[in-house]
């Protein structure tokens, strides 16, 4: 065992690697984080509602539970084009959670509610770094809270609905270059918390026994914050251009369309895929528009341009016994960040994750899942061109996770 | 117990993994072709690192030539001398009305109240630069500007503000009748300049002169000062030749002249105050056409509506402005509004031109561009002949006319709000000459393939305000 562990010291000094593809988090279930994120034809549990509605309706039981979180650290480096010495990510605990709960009246009809967090973005890189006048810390976070129905047509198709509440809430703070006599930069603050709705729905569709098809789409959400607050410290002479006020902003939750085939042999053994298309081109500027209009402040527009993506998926699970579940998995997550618009607010680069997971049964149908993510992105250099703000950033990420989940 | 041991081990694996930051290589620095052991700056107050009107320690601290010589210390560049003046709140000069030498002290941002012509605060604020002391003691001042600097001799940084590309040659430029920036440092009286930088052996050195051969005459609101360009040819040429020729045969970098038109000193006032401000009834016009004409200038006609303003020329002509000709930043506004200054004083009803020295004539910035273009090419073909870098401040500045953006510090030419140049508007900021700075490094890279690290001007600061 201590081998071990010096080896993986060893690996560590030798990781060369990477981040998150945009502000999506994925970590909505450890029983599929173990096996690569892939949920879209999975009927084990709850988690179905929110990974495909449609597929809630096979799960066998009448009532499942399933919570848990995750413990992300993402740990970042950027080396600034051209000039000496590198910056690291404050290290920042970021915990997203979830919830799931089915139930079936009758035995074609599931009724459920998923509660999670399924975008956010969470990073610190000082008050001092080269980078403070595009950002210094950011927190974004929205939790979606969604009802749903899933109704099953035979044994062979079902589909379901969940309508999506989303509240989320948002802070950051830059520098500003507008020093006062002692040298100190000046400062804004953004702060505001908003709410929308949205839909989830999906199908599933089982041609023969052990074999899952489901597609599944979440829609756009989008999160538009009228009344933020923002404040400013400047000079006492500039106070009068940037009065502390009320903004307006928007941040959109991109639409993803899942498809996932799964096909279990002998209730032992399963292995699925999945491919998730992100809408990412709803994002393409973030726009701030300030109510107290000054010299100083008008209108701002940062664009960022984001593109839409196909992050491919694998997992596969064993049952060693009735006690014991073991899992694997795997994907490739393409930035859909473009190079030129590549911003320190979300340092985006393509990643692959692994994953691990393992599940393990004291009672029947009542289960700990622990699962562990290690994404590991792929060095890269580019610039935020409306700032002209260039480097080279990477990024690992490592998310062990642990969860329950009750099934009776 | 022995799975608990092997679980404990499993998590404190996964700690270490979590506490490794990801790597990626360094910027990695190299000397490249050239030797950066001794590194000599030669150049006026914008190598002294002069800013806000006066000379002053934290300003020498951001010169640009101490900038440089920081990242030059990552590709071996040694310690960076320079003649550090004693004081915060610096010295500068100026020439007052009557033509006497007045020493000042640096300009910062104040909030002043704005008065009415009586000179009664009429309740309005204003932000304007304004002098960090009103007045000061010219013993106090002028102490500060003779005594020696503290530190030792040689100095690597040379800027001498006021230098012109001749003055590099003069002995006795560093005498109580040459420059007192020079005289203040000299290694004695009769030192030219040229030869306190040669003395040092440079393995590096950085020229950037040849402003003051035309900004002098510019400054003035007159052509007539500009140098020859034989002239300027002559020295530029002896300089470059001597350096490059010099014990060490030292490599280096040259950097040419900016367009006036690119200085804030030059473009703030006009683009606020229209030639043609005199706005007249017919009856207003009649009376100042003969009120002009009792003064022996009937060839200066006044109509009714827009008027240009009335100034005079170099030769003490007097004529009606070009909608091309521009006022100087060192134009007291306050004369127009109150005093009538361009058309006639309200109260002794005398007619008064603008003095020449507040406007640039259209014809006069021609002959200042033309002689910048011409100083230029001398400037590229020494670089050329010289296999020296050359950094070509004149495009560059053009540049920042309509705006560069940095780290997302957006910067451009105008005064104050652009953040570049300095409450003088003719000097640059600590970020400004960061700027300037990561510029001459690019050029040397270019030319001795080199990795010279920028300068991270975030670290520099602006324009602070009050």
């Amino acid at each position: 065992m201590r081998r071990f562990t010096v080896l993986l010291l060893g690996i560590c000094l030798a990781t060369t690697t990477a981040s998150g593809g945009g502000y999506q988090v994925s970590l909505h279930s450890i029983r599929n984080i173990g096996m690569g994120l892939i949920g879209t034809s999975l009927t084990y549990d709850a988690s179905s509602y929110f990974y495909n509605p449609g597929a809630a309706a096979f799960v066998q039981d009448k009532f499942s539970i399933s919570g848990g979180v995750s413990l992300l650290m993402a740990r970042t480096t950027f080396q600034p084009k051209d000039v000496m010495g590198q910056y690291n990510l404050e290290h920042k605990l970021n915990t997203p959670l979830y919830f799931y709960f089915g139930f079936k009246p009758f035995e074609d009809l599931s009724i459920g509610l998923a509660v999670n967090t399924p975008y956010g973005n969470k990073l610190s890189w000082g008050d001092e770094w080269q980078g403070r006048y595009l950002i210094q810390d950011l927190s974004f976070k929205a939790i979606t809270i969604q009802p749903s129905f899933s109704y099953k047509i035979k044994d062979v198709f079902s589909f379901g609905m969940g309508l999506v509440f989303a509240l989320g809430n948002v802070e950051l703070n830059k520098a500003l270059p507008l020093e006062g006599q002692s040298g100190v930069d000046g400062q804004v603050n953004i702060k505001g918390s908003t709410y929308n709705v949205g839909f989830n729905g999906g199908i599933l569709v089982r041609p023969v026994k052990g074999l899952n098809i489901g597609i599944d789409y979440r829609s756009r959400i989008n999160m538009v914050v009228d009344e933020a607050d923002a404040t400013f410290t400047v000079p006492t002479s500039m106070q009068s251009n940037f009065p502390d006020q009320k903004v307006a902003t928007s941040l959109p939750l991109p639409a993803n369309l899942d498809f996932g085939i799964s096909y279990e042999i002998k209730e032992k053994f399963l292995i699925g895929i999945n491919l998730c298309y992100v809408f990412w081109n709803v994002y393409d500027t973030l726009v701030f528009d300030f109510k107290t209009k000054t010299a100083a402040l008008d209108k701002t527009y940062a664009p960022a341009m984001y593109e839409n993506k196909l992050i491919p998926r694998i997992g596969l699970q064993y049952k060693v016994n009735d006690i014991v579940t073991v899992r694997l998995g795997g994907y490739y997550d393409p930035s859909p960040v473009p190079d030129d618009y590549l911003n320190p607010q979300t340092p985006s680069m393509n990643q692959i994750g692994m994953t691990a997971g393992l599940s393990v049964f004291p009672l029947k149908g009542f289960s700990i899942d622990a699962a562990f993510l290690y994404v590991m992105g792929f060095e890269r250099e580019g610039t935020y061109s409306p700032e002209n703000f260039s480097g080279t950033y990477r990024t690992n990420v490592y998310i062990p996770g642990i969860g329950l989940t009750y099934n009776f | 117990m022995n799975d608990m041991k092997k679980l404990i081990y499993i998590l404190f694996s996964l700690v270490i993994l979590a506490g490794c930051e990801p790597k990626i290589d360094e910027y990695s620095p190299d000397a490249g072709a050239a030797d950066f052991t001794t590194y000599v700056a030669i150049g006026n107050s914008l190598t002294a690192g002069y800013a806000d009107g006066a000379l002053y320690t934290s300003g020498q601290e951001n010169s640009y030539p101490s900038i440089m010589a920081e990242q030059f210390k990552f590709v071996g560049g040694g310690e960076f001398s320079q003649p550090y003046i004693d004081t915060e709140d610096g010295v500068g000069l100026e020439v007052t009305p009557t033509f006497d030498i007045r020493l000042v002290t640096k300009r910062i941002l104040k909030v002043v109240p704005d008065k009415d012509c009586a000179g009664n605060p009429i309740g309005t604020f204003s932000l304007k630069p304004a002098f960090a002391i009103d007045n000061p003691d010219q013993a106090v001042l002028g102490a500060q500007l003779a005594a020696r600097p503290t530190n030792p001799a040689p100095y690597n940084n040379m800027g001498v503000p006021g230098l012109t590309v001749k003055d590099l040659f003069i002995p006795g430029y560093g005498s109580p009748f040459g420059n007192p920036y020079f005289a203040r440092f000299a290694s004695n009286m009769m030192a030219t300049v040229y030869q306190d930088a040669v003395a040092q052996n440079p393995t590096f050195f950085s020229m950037w002169i040849g402003n003051n051969d035309v900004l002098t005459s510019a400054l003035a609101g007159t052509d007539a000062l500009i140098t020859p360009v034989d002239t300027f040819a002559l020295y530029y040429n002896m300089a470059v030749l001597g350096l490059v020729n010099s014990t060490n045969a030292p490599k280096g970098v040259l950097a040419n002249i900016p367009d006036i038109l690119a200085i804030p000193f030059f473009t703030t006032i006009s683009p606020q105050l229209p030639y043609d401000n005199v706005v007249l009834t017919a009856e207003q016009a009649a009376g100042l056409n003969l009120l002009y004409t009792m003064y022996g200038h009937p060839d200066i006609v006044w109509k009714e509506g827009k008027n240009p303003f009335v100034i005079t020329t170099t030769t003490g002509a007097w004529v009606q402005m070009g909608p091309e000709d521009i006022f100087l930043l060192s134009m007291p506004t306050d004369s127009i509004k109150c005093l009538g200054m361009g058309i006639a004083n309200p109260v002794t009803l005398v007619p008064y031109p603008i003095p020449g020295k507040y406007v640039l004539q259209k014809s006069e910035q021609v002959n200042l561009q033309n002689a910048i273009t011409a100083f230029n090419l001398i400037i590229k073909n020494a670089a050329e002949l010289n296999n020296l870098a050359l950094a070509d401040m004149n495009t560059y500045m053009k540049s920042f006319e309509t705006g560069m953006t940095f780290d997302g510090i957006s910067m451009n030419t105008r005064f104050v709000s652009g953040g570049m140049f300095s409450t003088d508007g003719v000097h640059l900021c600590p970020r400004g000459y960061a700027v300037a700075a990561n510029f001459f490094i690019d050029a040397i890279n270019g030319q001795y393939a080199s990795h010279i690290p920028h300068a991270d001007i975030t670290k520099y600061a602006g324009l602070k305000f009050p």
